[in-house]
């Protein structure tokens, strides 16, 4: 058994061979890590080359809309001195590239810019001085001497032409659902429709009802297609339309040892019930010991589950090899993860599996396991023929997992107006170490250790004389995992919801109360310019209320954002509308600012759509039960860039920090009345204005 | 069974027959810019034009498409050069993942055709049942805005 005094930097930092070392050989339910090596000069030498005047770019990210492609070709282009119509770029795949970690987190800039800057400058470098060809030597230019690190850079810094846009208008094959193979056939695993948490498995089936289905050809049992604690039974067929009608004749009847009930979740994580039984939580962010006695502010707040909702169901295409192994398509955040999980689980030799990543139909967090790759696999692995399997837009809403659902108690006592005491307790479930990743006796382990993406967020940035923010992690029967910005979302929202509130009981303005209490000189630059560029208020209308609200936050310490949201209310309904939203960023030098402004536009929508529109429950199915924010919803947005050229962050994620809670202190401003439960219910809104307080 | 897609009549083979007009496209025919998002008719990115309307090809049984001009987004170039919406698209940035855009851009070419000079409120009612996850909505707005003249 597993020595459980691991420290929390190497199981979080991901060394798997510190996991292996320390593991029992013969075990084999013990998980496949994702490996994330850091990427370095030499690495990055192998990411271009040229040949007879022509570049090429093998992409150490994977493409998911963040447009990653096209800012590290604007830096290559200025360190190679040509024109982005000189270098081609193509999507990595596990034999095209160096082991590459997982695209998340915002890091991609941050690491890879730099390896990639001195890479390509020693290429250039090597051809101007007739280097005869073949692999170069690694050499750390300092960061001083690389053009696109300059003023000089020509690509860099400014809005380039978006790569495979052109591919994109034009409906050109760009994702793992637009492969298309000789012989290539249909499959999906059919599995009980609860969360994988909860254990099932199947109790009767019609198989002969399933083979007389024009256009039937396996049904395929494998324990490969487990998933959590739930079985999978593969089916294949020769078309969409028929792989539908073997599903509907198989007529599946599962048997289910346990429930996902909304109400238990809720009660599991419930902070006062929790807070009842125990006055310290099991995690610790920030540790001050506080008196007892009354409160100033005191404010429960409940987050919902929420889903991905990305638009491109997951998917993956894969195809036996003549040697016994496999080539896959996938739109995946991980495509060495999805190698090393389909060779242990299949057993198959390392260079028997190649894994093409494709550009990905949105991620944001949520294609970071293997599910349809390795379904695809054993499938195409037990029928010898190609098969494309695509996720139904219910599995996903069933199958995924989501953000966790968290509950808040904050509260905090002022002293002069200013911040004296700020006690934090919440209670979430695993982002991290989900228990598709980590099996259930390992998240004990992990339990010990804590959960960076519930905590994400979650540090008080403003000054305090005593601080006490804790966390209870709880398991839960719903599958649960990172979403865009992790903790962060939910934490910074509740944090700077009960900031403004601060500001209101202390009399003072929510600007200069956060002002007053802001060291972080990028946090309280990028708050001021917020407020300083925002358009104006829009005019008032007769008979509807008004109101401005301000939020701001760090993400993961290196970016900053602040959002000023106008609401507009309709007393007589409860109906909030966004009329505008404004956000001003700070992430360092910017590479592309036309694709930061994107990604604080797309930040701001996500913002919106978790305070107003959204609220996964264990009975979607559809979009028309998990609905995720539309057009009309949507405001103008604007977007002021601070860049004073620190060393380059993450924009992927940044603005969602403060986005929602911009948007719930409007609504307070309008109305008087403080959003708490998310999303916000138009007749609860309703109610209180009916009751006339103000 | 023929379909006249893109001013061109192209064959469905008959084990096809039985299939929505999106797989159809899709798989048998390798015109792969519509998408499936969500089997339901609820997100848009199946989304083609039948007779100048735009359809959820998700839910249009191929044989529905019969004896009718069907418009996919490969079909909106011609001579070499890209369709207005389709140079606004780049012209903006308007993608980012680019999943949904080829329903958005087929809506919004039936929008022009009835609507010319459409409104904020026509642009919002005519891309309402598209969704987008990435969060496009606002510059969707800002590439039809400038297309035709709005402010």
């Amino acid at each position: 058994m597993m020595n459980a005094k691991l420290s929390r930097r190497q199981l979080l930092g991901g060394v798997g061979a510190v996991l292996g070392v320390a593991f029992l050989p013969g075990c084999a339910s013990f998980p496949v890590i994702p490996k994330r090596p850091s990427p370095d000069t030499r690495a990055a030498l192998g990411w271009i080359s040229h040949h007879s005047g022509h570049y090429r770019m093998t992409l150490p990210r994977v493409e998911m809309g963040q447009q990653i492609t096209t800012a590290l070709k604007q830096i290559a282009c200025d360190e190679l001195g040509i024109g982005p119509e000189r270098l081609g770029v193509r999507q990595h795949a596990t034999h095209t590239i160096g082991r590459v970690r997982a695209t998340v987190g915002s890091e991609s800039i941050m690491d890879f810019a730099l390896p990639l800057a001195r890479a390509c400058a020693t290429l250039r470098l090597a051809i101007e001085g007739g280097h005869p060809g073949g692999r170069l030597q690694a050499v750390d230019i300092p960061q001083e001497k690389l053009r696109s690190f300059s003023s000089q850079a020509q690509w860099v810094g400014r809005s380039s032409i978006l790569e495979q846009g052109l591919e994109i208008v034009t409906g050109q094959p760009l994702f793992a659902s637009d492969v298309r193979l000789p012989g290539l056939v249909f499959g999906r695993v059919l599995r009980a429709p609860m969360p994988p948490e909860v254990p099932s498995r199947p109790l009767t089936l019609e198989e002969q009802a399933a083979r007389n289905v024009p256009g039937f050809i396996s049904i395929v049992r494998s324990e490969v297609l487990r998933m959590a604690s739930s079985e999978g039974i593969g089916i294949v067929a020769r078309t969409p339309a028929a792989l539908d009608r073997v599903e509907q004749a198989l007529n599946i009847r599962w048997t289910i040892d346990g429930a996902a009930d909304a109400e238990a979740i809720h009660r599991a994580i419930d902070i006062d019930r929790r807070m009842s039984d125990r006055a310290t939580r099991e995690h610790h962010v920030h540790e001050d010991s506080l008196p007892d006695g009354r409160w100033d502010v005191d404010l429960r707040i409940d987050i919902p589950i929420a889903a991905h909702a990305a638009i491109e169901p997951r998917v993956a295409v894969a195809q036996p090899t003549d040697a016994g192994g496999l080539d896959l398509w996938v739109g995946s955040q991980d495509v060495f993860y999805q190698r090393d999980v389909v060779c242990r689980r299949l057993g198959l030799a390392e260079d028997k599996v190649r894994v093409h990543g494709c550009r990905v139909g949105g991620a944001f967090g949520g294609k970071t396991l293997s599910t349809v790759e390795t379904e695809a696999a054993v499938l195409a692995h037990a029928t010898r023929v190609p098969v494309k399997v695509q996720w139904t837009r219910t599995q996903e809403f069933v199958q995924a997992f989501h953000r966790p659902p968290s509950s808040h108690r904050v509260r905090v006592r002022l002293e002069n107006g200013r911040l004296a005491h700020w006690s934090h307790d919440f209670a979430s479930s695993h982002i991290l170490f989900t228990g598709a990743v980590v099996p259930a006796w390992m998240q004990k382990i992990t339990d010990v250790i804590g959960d960076d993406g519930v905590a994400r967020g979650a540090t008080l940035p403003y000054r305090t004389h005593a601080r006490r923010t804790g966390f209870d992690l709880v398991r839960l029967p719903v599958h649960t995992g990172p979403w865009r910005g992790l903790g962060a979302g939910p934490n910074v929202f509740v944090i700077e919801s009960a900031i403004d509130e601060c500001a209101r009981m202390a009399g003072t303005d929510p600007v200069t109360f956060r002002l007053q209490h802001l060291d972080e000189p990028r946090l309280r630059r990028v708050l001021e310019q917020a407020v300083g560029s925002a358009p104006p208020a829009p005019g008032s209308v007769a008979g509807l209320r008004q109101g401005r609200g301000v939020a701001c936050g760090i993400y993961k310490k290196t970016s900053f954002a602040a959002v000023v949201a106008d609401v507009v209310v309709d007393p007589a309904s409860g109906q909030v509308r966004v009329l505008q939203m404004h956000c001003a960023h700070d992430c360092g030098r910017v590479i592309n600012p036309d694709q930061v402004r994107a990604q604080c536009e797309g930040n701001m929508v996500w913002g919106l759509g978790m305070v107003l529109v959204e609220h996964w429950t264990g009975d979607a199915r559809n979009f028309g039960e998990s609905p995720i924010p539309r057009m009309s919803q949507l405001p103008r947005m604007s977007v002021h860039l601070v860049d004073h050229g620190e060393a380059p962050s993450g924009a992927g994620e940044t603005a969602i920090v403060a986005a929602g809670a911009a948007i719930a202190n409007a609504i307070r401003s309008a109305t008087g009345w403080r959003l708490t439960q998310l999303p916000l219910r138009p007749e609860t809104l309703q109610a209180h204005l009916r009751k006339g307080t103000p | 069974m023929q379909l006249r897609i893109n001013d061109q009549t192209l064959g469905v083979p008959p084990e096809w027959h039985q299939d929505t007009l999106l797989h159809v496209l899709r798989e048998a025919l390798g015109l792969v810019g519509a998408k499936y998002g969500c089997g339901a008719g609820l997100c848009g990115a199946c989304t083609v034009l039948l007779d100048g309307q735009p359809v959820r090809s998700c839910l249009t049984p191929v044989a529905a498409a019969t004896g009718k001009a069907v418009l996919t987004v490969e079909g909106l170039a011609s001579g070499g050069a890209l369709h207005p919406v389709q140079q606004a698209w780049l012209s903006a940035a308007v993608p980012q993942c680019g999943y949904c855009q080829s329903g958005q851009i087929m809506a919004t070419v039936a929008l022009l055709r009835r609507s010319p000079r459409p409104t904020v409120a026509q642009i919002d009612e005519a891309l309402e049942g598209h969704l987008c996850r990435c969060g496009t909505q606002p510059r969707l707005r800002a590439a039809i805005r400038q297309m035709t003249g709005g402010s």
